[in-house]
Parts: structure tokens; C-alpha cells; sequence
């Protein structure tokens, strides 16, 4: 996009909202991308269904401002080749990258706090490449930008996190689908504790109320879920081929309840089937009764 | 002129070592990219010594039979032009300015005295150059301890910067900082058992240059004294013509303390080549060229020494097999947890030769030198303590950099499969079992694609008296490879819940838990 076009959608943009209730075209294809709360792009290309996905929920301009600080949040925790889905998609990480950018994000940061080696998780994954193929800044966790922060929660009230990750402009989940051992399955709101420092480990021992308080303070703009390949057994960390099923799908929603109840789909089960969904639900954090969202699915 | 070119081959040797040790990390793929052991390759010590204790050869010898024959043709050119620590030793050494007072020790019998000891012992299996060896006592004294201890320092001044937070200041030290990171800083801060004992050791082999200069390459160093008797007959030979009025001005400058001014009564086999003597000649009288005919004082330590060196190699082989340590090491310590690829007990110890590159290169830092868990021959060994840092199930930089073939280079499959020990848990301090707490952070993380720890679902009974569902972890035997993953990332601290032992390692025939 150039500035010629920001500028003419803007004034447009600008002109139709100044006049409510006009029947102007363009406000109601925005309030029918507002109203859609899930959209599950399937296709062969990942690139090409993130996008449409994106796309779907109003374009990324609805979620990335001009001068934007955004950070991206993939699943980098582990030392595996991608065709393992242990961790995110590189494609899928580099496509929305790249369309932060293009909606006038001043920088882009894509870090993981890795569970084993992060030299090794960030290069086997690819995703050290490809997202830095597309202009993202990508780093390794600096202990230093760890900060005990408040969470407005029940069970945690205070953890450090990673300053970088909470100070952001907007901030932008990409987990990748898997099963857990706890947990069931990993989705987006686990995908949350890559941002959180000290010995984590803990979490585990009351991890549902744990990652709703977390993914209440961290809010994220968009959640992207990676179901291009997913792991359906010896999950997070995988290794076995066998256990990798190809279903060619990228999840985007904003909810971040709905994401992962809609993700525990994909694996034949159901919101209520994961711990963290249902407190999220009771919590207020977000609807994990599908049938009250409007999802789109589209096929690319 | 000869001298300025010697001082840059001494820079430049110094610095490919330098930056080849700064390369011994991982950068996150498989292979370090650069021939990182090049000069443990180089080194002829270690590679006799090795052929004798292990009774077998190995494949990269080229450099060292190379260096052999460089010093048959020029003589200790590898002392005086190459070797690292002898560049060490020039640099500190020449802080010390003025001539002492006194006469030189003139103990170079001493380390001729050591290398018989040293091949007398590996003849007969016992494989001690390692801890005496200069090469390998470089690589281990700056892995485990000045590197560690350099980069602490560093990062320390750095950080302090960095919580002042003074706007310009902090932007200027966070940049020169990336670029430290970028050339030379290790990924993360090293940490190792006994780095203050071997830093101090270091520096007591450096401070020895203040006494005399190059105090350990004249009087200690094994490789030295190898080098010297196959430079007896070199046939780059030194010749002082008529001119010399016997002034003594090359005495003190002659870095090997071979007498250079008593004309045919000097010792050639400590001549490091380093053409000082041909510099300060106010005579201009020395001259260094092929084919001449010259003398020398004769190599003669004196039959009882060397009788007596050749005893004690000898002896010493029984006398550090006898301890109670070696009792209990070997099969069953369960401590003693080897790199992935080790050779069975015994070989890896005929093999190993200390020098810490697999410690440096292990991507956790979870290999750490041995004091009396390998028994006494087996000190400064490797051994992976998991609480440290486990073993990354995916790397093989420690075979691949191992230079005697002590840890053999795995291919991923094989590496994969190879089993260093075996998890086992403490219910008394697991939290699902003990304390009726919900944890899996083992099953997690265990990285065998069929997850070598399984879950088994439990009911139990907290304290208020009501029932809890939770899982409680197993370890699969034949699956777990005890890489120790679960050890260093379980929940309880000081004393895991979960921890490798020994037994079941792919490499011992007896430490087997399990019916073959």
C-alpha cells in the first residue's frame, strides 16, 4: 500500500463514518468483518490461507495501526524441523510478518522463550529465517527484560514477564495446534507462556486458572492458529512423523476462547473438553459456545 | 627482521586459535562450521601417547606427523613460531624487563624427565598427557575457567550499565555490547566445577614467567621436551663463525635457555628457532642454515633419571587403580554419566585426554569436568550433570570436536538411540505422588517421540480429605535414553523428583538394568 491509497482510504474510511447510519457500501462490508468472530482458512498454500484468514476478520488494517510496534509470538519452544509440528509454521509466521509491514508497522519483533536450546529452536524451526526474510526483528530472550509484573488474576498475582512482549504496540499469537500432556492440547492461551520468565514449570500445577489470568493481561490483538500440520500424540514436543496429520488450516479470531475451542475441533474434541477454554469461558475472557459465533470457513 | 616475522606467525597462530576456541559453539545448527580441534590435531604428544594407551590409530594424524617432520627439518619451530601457550608465555614474560640476579634454574632435564614418565605410562595404558599436555591444558584452563570468568566480568560491567539506565550512555554500552555478543562473548554465561582450581593453575604456569621467562616451555612442558629430541638432528642447524667474542649479550634474550653463547656446548634440542640470538649479535656472527656442520652438547638427562622416570611410569599405573574410588567407578557410579558416544569405560579412558572441548562445545553446559568420580586417572573427564544441563537430544558437537576419539562422532539416528542412563523417580518427592499436586512438566518435556515417561492416571486424596484426579509419571525403561531433560527442568529444585543414573548406558555391557 502506498500513501496515495492510505490517504484515500483513510479520507474515505473517515467520510463514512461521519455519516451513521448512511447505507454506504463500505460501512456495511466493515460491520460484516466485524461481526465475523472466527474465520478457518483451508488451502494448500500456508501463505496463502493466513492471509485469506486475516482477510477474512476485516484485513489486517483493522488489527495494525501506521507506526505500530507489534509483536509476533510463535511457538519456538522446540528443537524440531517443521514438518514435526512442534512448532509454528515458518510460512505462516513469515506472511504475517510481512503484512504487518505492509499495514504500516514500524517494527515487528518475533522472539519465544524456548524450552531447550533456543539457538537450536530458533534455527531447526526455520522460523529464525523466514521471519527475518521478511523484515522481522527476531531476537533471543534477553534475561534482563524480565519485569515481576501484576496480573489482574485469581490464581496468579504477580510473575515476571517479558517486558518487550507486554509493551508492544499490539501483540499477535500464532500457537501451533498439539496435544499436551495436561492440558490435553496446546493452543493459543498456552502458547501465552512463552512470554513468562522464571521457573514456569510451576504453572502446571494449577494451569488453567493460570493461563486465563495470563491471557487476560496479555490480551493479544489477533490470534492465528497453525493447523496446517498438527500433532495429535507425544505432544508439545513430538518427533514422530506418524503422530503428524496434515489438515492445511490457519484458525484467526480475536477471542481468545473461541480460537482454542474452535482448535480443540480439530482434534475431534470440544471446548469444554480443555480446562483453560472452560475457565476462560467463566471467566468472561471470551465464548467457547461455537454456535453463538459467527465462523467463516473458507477454502483457498 | 627474522624476529618481526616470527612475533607476527606468533599473533596470527594465537589469534586462529583464539577465534577457532570462540567458534566451539553452537549456532544453532549441527555442525560448527570451522575445524575447531585443529590444534589438538597438531599436537605429536598426544597423538603418540593416544596410539599407545588405546592400542589403536586414529584417522587424524596428518597434522602431527606434519609437525614431526617440521621439527626433524627445522627443529622446535612449533614452540617457537606456533604453540599458543608458548605465545602466552612470550607476552607475559616479557613483562618481566631487566635481567635477574641470579643465575637460571637450568632444569630442563625436568620435563624430559615428565615425557618419559607420560609414554612409559601409556604404554602401559594409562593415559596422563592430557593434564600436562600444553595444547590440551590451554583448551581446558581457558574453556572451563578464564573464558567463563572473561565473559562474567563482561556482562557484569555491561548489565550494571544497563540498570543505571542513563539515556545516551546505556544505548552507546547496549550496542558495543551486541557487537562483544556478535565477536566473542559465549551465547550464555559458562559455569564449571573447579573453574577457580584450574584458572589458578593457569595463572601459576603464566606467573612462572615472572621467575624465569618461558619457565614452562624450558623446564615443564612434555610436548616440548618430545619435540626436542626430535629436533637433536634437525637439519636447519645454528653456526656463530669466528667473529663472536663470547659477549653474552643472546644469553638472556634465547628464549629456550639453550646457551647460545657457549658456542659448540649449547643445547640445540632447546632451541625454539625464535632467531633472538641472530638479532642482538652486536657481531653479526650467528647464522641459521641447512646442511651444516655444527656441534651441540649431547641430550643426557643421566641413566638413573631416566631409569628411574621409566620405574615410576610404571608404577604409577597400579598405584591410581588401587584407590576405593576405583572400587565403585566404572560400572556402577551412577554419577558417572558419559557424553553420548563414549567409548566403554576403560577405552574412554585410555583415549580421553582433558582437554575440555567437549565442555566447551556442550550446548547446556551439562558437561562438567570429573574430580574422583572417574577415579584418579579419570580427573578433569567429562561427565553430564543434569541439574547443570541435560543433553540435547538433537546435537552431536561433542563427538565431533572430541579429538582422540574418546566420544565418538554420531550421526543423528545413531545419537538419537544412544542411551547415556536412565531416569528414575523419587515418589517421595514427586509432586503427584507425594504431595497430591498436579505436575507433568517431565512428560513434557521428554523429547523421544514416543515419550520415554508416561502418565498413569491417579485418584488420591489431598489434605482436606477430598479426592483429586491427576497423572502420575512412569518411566518407560526401554525408551528412556536418560538425557536428563526431565532431571533439569523438574519443578523441585536441589534434589529432583526425577534423575539420571548411570545404569543402562548403551556403552557398558554390565551397567544394565534390564534383561538384554
Amino acid at each position: 500500500m502506498n500513501r496515495r491509497d492510505f490517504l484515500k482510504t483513510t479520507i474515505i474510511t473517515g467520510a463514512a463514518f461521519a455519516l451513521p447510519g448512511s447505507p454506504n457500501p463500505l460501512i456495511k462490508a466493515l460491520e460484516a468483518a466485524e461481526k465475523t468472530d472466527l474465520v478457518a482458512a483451508h488451502g494448500l498454500s500456508p501463505a496463502a490461507i493466513t492471509k485469506t484468514a486475516i482477510d477474512g476478520l476485516g484485513g489486517i488494517k483493522s488489527f495494525i495501526s501506521r507506526g505500530d510496534i507489534v509483536v509476533v509470538k510463535p511457538n519456538i519452544g522446540w528443537d524440531r524441523l517443521p514438518a514435526y509440528a512442534a512448532t509454528t509454521n515458518p510460512e505462516v509466521v513469515s506472511t504475517v510478518v510481512a503484512l504487518c509491514y505492509a499495514a504500516g508497522a514500524k517494527q515487528v519483533k518475533v522472539f519465544d522463550h524456548s524450552v531447550v536450546d533456543p539457538r537450536r529452536c530458533y534455527k531447526q524451526s526455520g522460523i529464525s529465517a523466514a521471519a527475518t526474510a521478511a523484515g522481522g526483528i527476531v531476537s533471543f530472550i534477553d534475561e534482563r527484560k524480565f519485569r515481576d509484573m501484576k496480573l489482574p488474576g485469581v490464581v496468579l498475582k504477580s510473575w515476571p514477564l517479558y517486558t518487550e512482549a507486554v509493551e508492544a504496540d499490539k501483540f499477535i499469537n500464532i500457537p501451533i495446534a498439539k496435544t499436551h500432556g495436561l492440558s490435553t492440547l496446546t493452543l493459543g492461551m498456552k502458547n501465552l507462556m512463552g512470554i513468562m520468565g522464571s521457573s514456569r514449570g510451576r504453572i502446571h500445577q494449577r494451569i488453567d486458572g493460570s493461563l486465563v489470568d495470563l491471557a487476560m493481561k496479555v490480551s493479544p490483538t489477533l490470534i492465528i492458529l497453525d493447523a496446517v500440520r498438527i500433532l495429535t500424540a507425544n505432544g508439545p514436543q513430538g518427533g514422530d512423523l506418524a503422530d503428524v496429520k496434515l489438515l492445511n488450516t490457519v484458525v484467526a479470531g480475536r477471542d481468545q476462547v473461541a480460537v482454542d475451542a474452535y482448535g480443540a475441533t480439530l482434534f475431534g474434541l470440544k471446548g469444554s473438553d480443555i480446562g483453560c477454554v472452560v475457565a476462560g469461558n467463566k471467566a468472561g475472557l471470551g465464548t467457547m459456545d461455537l454456535a453463538k459465533l459467527k465462523i467463516k470457513r473458507i477454502n483457498v | 627482521m627474522i624476529r618481526k616475522i616470527r612475533i607476527a606467525a606468533q599473533g596470527i597462530f594465537l589469534l586462529t586459535f583464539l577465534w577457532l576456541f570462540v567458534q566451539t559453539e553452537s549456532k544453532g545448527a549441527d555442525d560448527l562450521g570451522y575445524p575447531v580441534k585443529i590444534f589438538l590435531d597438531a599436537d605429536p604428544l598426544i597423538f603418540i601417547t593416544t596410539i599407545f594407551s588405546s592400542h589403536a590409530w586414529y584417522d587424524t594424524f596428518s597434522l602431527a606427523v606434519g609437525v614431526i617432520v617440521a621439527t626433524i627439518i627445522l627443529g622446535r619451530v612449533f614452540c617457537g613460531w606456533v604453540c599458543p601457550l608458548g605465545t602466552l608465555n612470550n607476552m607475559v614474560g616479557a613483562l618481566q624487563k631487566r635481567r635477574p640476579p641470579r643465575a637460571p634454574l637450568s632444569l630442563h632435564w625436568l620435563k624430559y624427565c615428565l615425557l618419559i614418565f607420560l609414554i612409559v605410562a601409556s604404554l602401559f595404558s594409562l593415559q596422563l598427557t592430557g593434564i600436562f599436555d600444553p595444547i590440551a591444558l590451554l583448551i581446558r584452563s581457558f574453556s572451563l575457567a578464564v573464558y567463563p570468568a572473561v565473559s562474567y566480568a563482561t556482562k557484569a560491567v555491561f548489565d550494571t550499565i544497563f540498570n543505571f539506565n542513563i539515556p545516551v550512555v546505556v544505548n552507546a554500552s547496549e550496542f558495543i555490547y551486541m557487537i562483544f555478543k556478535k565477536l566473542w562473548l559465549p551465547f550464555q554465561q559458562p559455569f564449571f566445577l573447579q573453574s577457580a582450581f584450574l584458572g589458578l593453575l593457569f595463572l601459576i604456569i603464566l606467573g612462572l614467567n615472572l621467575l624465569e621467562k618461558r619457565f614452562w616451555c624450558k623446564y615443564l612442558c612434555p610436548l616440548g621436551a618430545l619435540l626436542g629430541v626430535f629436533s637433536r638432528f634437525a637439519f636447519l642447524q645454528r653456526s656463530v663463525s669466528e667473529g663472536c667474542n663470547s659477549c653474552g649479550a643472546c644469553t638472556f634474550d634465547c628464549q629456550g635457555g639453550a646457551a647460545p653463547a657457549l658456542k659448540e656446548k649449547w643445547h640445540h634440542t632447546e632451541c625454539l628457532l625464535c632467531m633472538n640470538c641472530d638479532d642482538v649479535c652486536p657481531q653479526d656472527s650467528v647464522r641459521f642454515g641447512f646442511f651444516q656442520k655444527t656441534q651441540s652438547a649431547p641430550l643426557d638427562l643421566g641413566k638413573r633419571r631416566v631409569v628411574g622416570m621409566i620405574l615410576s611410569g610404571i608404577t604409577i599405573v597400579p598405584l591410581v587403580r588401587i584407590t576405593g574410588i576405583n572400587k565403585q567407578a566404572g560400572a556402577s557410579e551412577p554419577k558417572l554419566i558419559r557424553p553420548p558416544g563414549a567409548l566403554e569405560e576403560k577405552q574412554f579412558l585410555t583415549r580421553c585426554v582433558k582437554c575440555g572441548e567437549c565442555m566447551k562445545v556442550c550446548i547446556t553446559n551439562g558437561l562438567q569436568p570429573t574430580l574422583l568420580e572417574a577415579g584418579l586417572e579419570g580427573i578433569w573427564s567429562p561427565i553430564l550433570i543434569p541439574r547443570i544441563g541435560y543433553c540435547e537430544y538433537r546435537c552431536t558437537l561433542c563427538g565431533q570436536v572430541c579429538p582422540t576419539g574418546a566420544i565418538r562422532k554420531l550421526e543423528l539416528p545413531e545419537k538419537e538411540k544412544v542411551k547415556i542412563g536412565l531416569a528414575m523417580i523419587d515418589k517421595g518427592r514427586c509432586l503427584p505422588y507425594a504431595h497430591a499436586t498436579p505436575c507433568i512438566v517431565c512428560q513434557e518435556v521428554c523429547p523421544t517421540p514416543a515419550k520415554a515417561i508416561w502418565l498413569e492416571k491417579a485418584k488420591v486424596m489431598n489434605g482436606n480429605g477430598s479426592e483429586l484426579n491427576l497423572k502420575q509419571p512412569h518411566v518407560d525403561l526401554e525408551l528412556c535414553i536418560g538425557c536428563g531433560l526431565c532431571e533439569a527442568k523438574c519443578p523441585i529444585l536441589g534434589q529432583p523428583a526425577i534423575y539420571i543414573t548411570s545404569n543402562g548406558e548403551s556403552r557398558s555391557k554390565d551397567n544394565q538394568l534390564l534383561l538384554p
